[in-house]
This record gives C-alpha cells, structure tokens and sequence, in this order.
C-alpha cells in the first residue's frame, strides 16, 4: 500500500480451493515463503509480473485474484 | 548448498579475516589482508549463489534497494560534514596552495602527511565504515518488519 489505496487480493481463498500451502505456492512462484505471507497479508504489493504470474497459475484473470481500492469495496 | 552451511561459512571467512588482520600487522604486510579481504567477499558471493533454498526475490530485492538508498541518504550528509572538517584541517597546513607560515630560519619544512596521521585517518574512516554498515542494517530491519518479514501465521503455528 505505497500509495495510500488499499490493494486487496483473494490469494489465501485461491490456495484453499487448490488446497496448496504458502511453501507450494512460494515454490511453484519461484518466491519466498514470506513473500506471499505478505501479499497475503497485504503488507506488500506484488509487481505485475509476479501478479500475473499467480493469476496464471490459477488459471484467472488477474482481476479476480487482486482487487484495486474501490473495485475491493464494491466486491 | 544449505542456507545454514552458507551461514556457517561466512562466519569461518569472518573469522579468518580477523585472523589474517592480525597475522598483517604483526608481519607489517598490509597487503595481506587486503587481498584476503576481497578474496573473502569473493568467496560469500559465489558461496551465496550456490544456496538451493530460495533466499531472495522481488520483495527481499526492494527491501535492500530500499535500505541501501536510505543508508547512502544519511551516510553521504555524514560523510561530507566530517570530510569538509579534515578539508579545513587539511588547508589550514601547508600543502603548495599558499606559503608556509614563515618558521625560524634553519627550520627543515614539516612533513605534510605524517604517518601516524595516516593511520589515525584510516581508523576514522573504518569507523565512518561502521557506521554505514550500523545504518543499512538499522534500515534493512525497518523495512524488513515494513514488508513482513518476520510476520507468522497459521501455518507456522
């Protein structure tokens, strides 16, 4: 949240649908275990690669994973 | 190589560089440990890139470019208030850019840089050193906490 508007993200549901760990998901990513720890946690905002990446993984549009400010309220 | 092997193995060139810098001043060789000492950061680098687990990636990259232009932020205004200190001291002596106060007549001229200065003045600047690592680390932690570091949830629990 460098900006002051909130990025929320359904990264944390996404998981449990494909029942992956943060460690399976880190791995399939090529991050850290943290590093999703915090986009989970919305203490980091991911680049858009690494968002796009994610939405990939899952097989979405990024828009279903990461919701921007207003769009996150209206969900 | 495991990250505990890579931490155990910059802790074994730390403490062969302390070694070596004492084994250099006895043997009055600066060379020694100077080499060892770019020697030692070689080895850490190409030891750090051989860790299978993953250590680093867009978050930990952005936390120490974060701490890194913050370090060099306060340690730039740091240095150059102390740099134009010895600016002072160093033309208030003679050094060709104006005559030497006029001494008594047989007087050899004074050596402009002593070598005790000179080793006082690289003990200074290992300290300015310190600092600068005292600072990035300081900094490296804030955004470290900043960007969930350390944060722990069910998983862990």
């Amino acid at each position: 949240m460098e900006n002051g508007i909130e990025m929320k993200n359904r990264i944390k549901v996404y998981r449990a649908m494909h029942d992956l760990t943060q460690e399976g998901l880190a791995n399939e990513l090529g991050v850290t275990r943290q590093t999703i720890l915090a986009i989970e946690k919305g203490k980091y905002d991911p680049s858009l690669d690494l968002a796009f990446k994610i939405a990939r993984f899952f097989g979405v549009a990024i828009e279903e994973i990461f919701l921007y400010g207003d769009t996150a309220e209206r969900k | 190589m495991k990250r505990n092997t890579f931490y155990l193995l910059a802790g074994i060139v730390a403490l062969a560089e302390v070694g070596i810098f004492w084994l250099s001043v006895e043997l009055e060789r600066p060379i020694l440990i100077q080499v060892a000492f770019v020697l030692g950061v070689l080895l850490i680098y190409l030891a750090r890139r051989r860790v299978e687990e993953r250590i680093e990636d867009e978050r930990t990259a952005m936390i120490t470019q974060k701490a890194a232009l913050r370090t060099l932020e306060v340690f730039w205004v740091v240095f150059f208030g102390v740099s134009l200190g010895s600016a002072v001291v160093a033309f208030s002596r003679p050094l060709g850019l104006r005559p030497p106060h006029p001494g008594p007549p047989n007087m050899a001229p004074v050596d402009v840089l002593e070598l005790p200065f000179v080793g006082g003045f690289a003990l200074f600047q290992m300290a300015l050193l310190c600092l600068m690592i005292f600072l990035y680390v300081g900094f490296r932690m804030y955004y470290a906490r900043k960007y969930g570091e350390w944060d722990r949830d069910e998983e862990q629990d």
